[in-house]
């Protein structure tokens, strides 16, 4: 196994991945079974593509972690991360203490010794964020009650790493094991304030984020080049981990903590939009690595302890979580899926068990065998919550079903989920309309001082170019049922429009058009909802003048009405024969059919004396009453 | 099968439970074309070329709607002023409700009692809506039902289900 070159890794890594994760997502299984399963064929026990650097590969990798949490702290906004507190640590310290207490007790009953138990059982208490989190956005439950206990949880473990790894010398009763690889900033404070390390690092990253991100995007906005924005978003996401590991925090919580303060800013989808192929790229050779990682030979010749072992960590992780998800009332399915999702051994054990060996606590064979529990336990995760998927689910979804059969009543009124994209004159009275509404939407703008003039004014608006599929993507287009387009520039619009029809049918556009030309163009591709901007207006003022030549309000107004009608039906009727191709349809043939049509609906008081010529034959008409 | 056309008129239907329950097998039942006219012209404006083209579709007539304030809800009384026509008594143009059943359904949260002589509004609700009976009338329709829905809103589910089925046992009839 010679060791190939990174961009030959790279480029195995990657291809695996390809051919994998399409085959997998047909069977209707997660990406993170491809990712493996891509890995297990690439590794030295199957194809031998890869050698032993895999693990090389694996902790480049693991920087996807950290901008998965990047990521997700962008999502969750400050209030809301402390309206979860109580839920992080509750939810999260039973979690560990009656994992690791459980486990260790199992351990040492089989005779384990008690450090090594305590140890291990410390490495596996920790979930998987990479797969869980993935497994989240994959099914769309961050909003859910298990997502969000989920996540609570896995944050909480994050923190938990600091401690543990401080904690594991101690264990060790090793005062010799030294780990001074990075020399961390923090050592040199005095002894009391390194435990404050958590609450330093936090307040300097909040610190950072209120008083320097946003000044220096908006800054980096208005250059207006948005390869420019791309370098400063990853700046920004290394740059925090980087600092974090000087601190001697984990990266990964500096990076969700960064994520957290910019949420509220107007960058949100913008960042997220440069993020996330990244995150992506990372995170799938990262899960490649997990796989090329398995071990088969360790497997093979102690298969009994390992299997045994990873049945115990399953099934105690379940049990613990499962009792925790009940105690913080999560209801039947939700507590259910909570259990499975997180029941397997995380990225943080490979890190952990690493560290207990360097400390002497545990062997190579032993850290090899673990290594392999871990990796088949990730393994087993999205296989579990398949079983959950097709059993489980399933069966507890059809009660649910049953109970309201005639609610309709209730259902009548749907939120529905809106992306604005243009937010000038003509999309801020959209929005303002709906605002007063109270129907909230999100919405989108590329111009950094508008944005900053409208926040002010208290309108959640962000910052993205809605021309690029991610900026989309990020503002939630996969969820979203209307797009409303309104931006200056009618190319644009038509771009977007285009974009959204294609790659999004189902959705649902409302278009601004400039004139007759650009509604007739959204016909042809399919598009109902059209506004003419010179359309309403014009009329309006047509109207108005007519009142100043003499015609009544209400007559004048009537007519315009009716002209808008006729005006809006003829486009139609141009756009099918357009499509014919067979008649020239001209512009004067049009103009005299509508003169035509506005005399049809003309008021026609000749009746009156018709109905009265009728009475006096009939006699008289009673009126039916009794 | 007779082709019969809904019209339906009620600007507050989000508040009404009962008519949102009566309204359901008109839009389940394909010899019922339902229309909701606050939905089709929510800016008060009724193109009255196209509907008297459409009306001649159809074989009979279901108007249905509350009474507002004692009266007809100002959308379906404009529909009717805008699509009514004299050409239709001279024979220039086709009289689309000529011999024409017609049924009406007016609902109302007053009481039984209120209405009438002796009630505390003085008039039935054929007196209240008489303009539009008339104009039917001119216009040679039969009006073969007038059925009321008293204290519409206060009905139990059960009751409005009675009322749909009585309904619909005299449009069957």
């Amino acid at each position: 196994m010679e060791s190939n070159s990174l961009a030959m890794n790279t480029l195995i890594f990657l291809g695996a991945a390809i051919i994998m994760v399409p085959l997998v997502r047909k069977l209707g299984l997660s990406s993170v079974i491809g990712y493996i399963l891509g890995g297990i064929i690439i590794g030295p026990f199957v194809l031998k593509l890869v050698g032993k650097n895999a693990e090389g590969v694996m902790h480049a990798t693991e920087f996807g972690v950290i901008m998965l949490l990047f990521l997700v702290g962008l999502e969750l906004e400050p209030k809301k991360f402390w309206a979860m507190r109580r839920r992080i640590v509750g939810l999260g310290l039973s979690q560990m203490i009656l994992t690791i207490l459980i486990l260790t007790s199992v351990l040492y009953w089989f005779n384990w010794r008690l450090d090594v138990a305590l140890a291990v059982s410390m490495c596996f208490a920790m979930s998987s964020t990479a797969i869980v989190l993935q497994t989240l956005r994959e099914r769309n439950m961050f909003k859910t009650s298990a997502g969000k206990a989920s996540f609570a949880n896995l944050l909480f473990q994050d923190i938990a790493v600091i401690p543990i790894i401080a904690l594991l010398p101690i264990i060790a009763r090793n005062t010799a094991a030294d780990n001074d690889e990075t020399k961390f900033l923090i050592q040199m404070l005095p002894e009391w304030m390194q435990s404050f390390s958590v609450i330093i690092g936090g307040t300097l990253l909040i610190l950072l984020g209120r008083y320097l991100f946003v000044p220096f995007l908006r800054y980096v906005s208005k250059s207006g080049m948005s390869e420019l924005l791309t370098a400063s978003s990853l700046f920004l996401v290394i740059g925090v981990s980087e600092l974090m590991i000087s601190v001697g925090l984990s990266p990964a919580l500096g990076a969700f903590i960064a994520g957290v303060m910019l949420a509220n800013s107007e960058f949100r989808t913008e960042l997220e939009s440069h993020i996330e192929p990244f995150k992506g790229l990372l995170l799938a050779v990262f899960f490649v690595s997990v796989g090329a990682m398995m071990n088969f030979d360790v497997i093979q010749k102690n298969y009994l302890l390992i299997f045994s072992l990873v049945f115990l960590v399953l099934a105690v992780k379940f049990g613990v979580l499962f009792l925790v998800g009940k105690i913080f009332k999560l209801d039947f399915t939700q507590n259910l899926f909570y259990a499975f999702a997180l029941s397997q051994a995380g990225e943080f054990a490979f890190v952990l068990l690493n560290f207990s060996k360097k400390v002497y606590l545990i062997n190579n064979t032993l850290l090899a065998q673990m290594m392999a529990v871990t990796t088949i336990t990730m393994f087993i995760t999205p296989i579990l919550l398949i079983v959950y998927d097709k059993i489980i689910a399933r069966k507890l979804g059809k009660n649910k079903d049953e109970e309201h059969p005639f609610d309709i009543l209730n259902a009548n009124v749907q939120p529905k989920k809106i992306i604005i994209v243009g937010f000038g004159y003509f999309g801020s009275t959209v929005g303002r309309l709906l605002k007063a509404s109270k129907v909230s939407a999100t919405i989108l703008d590329y111009d950094a001082e508008r944005i900053k003039l409208l926040r002010s004014y208290g309108f959640k608006v962000y910052y993205g170019d809605a021309t690029r599929l991610p900026v989309l993507r990020a503002a939630g287009i996969d969820e979203a049922d209307l797009v409303v387009i309104c931006l200056d520039n009618p190319d644009d619009n038509k771009f977007i429009a285009d974009l959204v029809r294609e790659k999004y049918p189902n959705i649902k556009i409302f278009v601004r058009a400039k004139n007759r030309n650009d509604a007739c163009y959204y016909l042809e591709n399919g598009i109902d909802n059209i506004y003419r901007e010179t359309l309403g207006t014009a009329v309006d003022m047509a109207v108005d003048v007519l009142h100043e030549t003499g015609m009544r309000k209400y007559a004048a107004q009537r007519m315009g009405k009716r002209f808008e009608m006729i005006d809006k039906r003829a486009i139609r009727k141009l756009t099918k024969i357009k499509e014919d191709e067979s008649t020239n349809f001209s512009m004067k043939e049009s103009i005299l059919r509508e003169q035509e049509l506005l005399s049809y609906d003309s008021m026609n008081f000749e009746s009156h004396d018709l109905i009265e010529s009728y009475d006096e034959d009939e006699d008289e008409i009673v009126v039916t009453t009794k | 099968m007779t082709k019969t056309l809904v019209l339906f008129a009620h600007p507050f239907l989000e508040y009404s439970n009962s008519n949102l329950e009566l309204i359901n097998f008109y839009e389940h039942s394909q010899y019922y074309d339902f229309r909701d006219l606050y939905e089709e012209f929510p800016d008060m404006h009724v193109p009255a070329f196209r509907e008297r083209k459409q009306l001649l579709k159809y074989d009979r007539f279901v108007f249905h709607f509350p009474l507002i304030w004692f009266g007809m809800p100002p959308l379906l009384r404009l529909w009717m002023d805008e699509i009514a026509d004299g050409n239709w008594l001279n024979g220039i143009e086709k009289n689309p409700f000529e011999n024409k059943d017609v049924f009406i359904l007016v609902s109302t949260r007053s009481k039984q009692h209120s209405f009438g002589r002796t009630g505390k509004h003085g008039f039935t609700i054929e007196e209240l809506i008489s303009g539009f009976l008339v104009t039917l009338k001119i216009f040679n329709a039969n009006i073969k039902h007038i059925y009321a829905i008293y204290d519409s809103e206060t009905l139990s589910q059960k009751d409005i289900i009675l009322h749909k089925q009585q309904f619909l046992a005299i449009l069957n009839q």
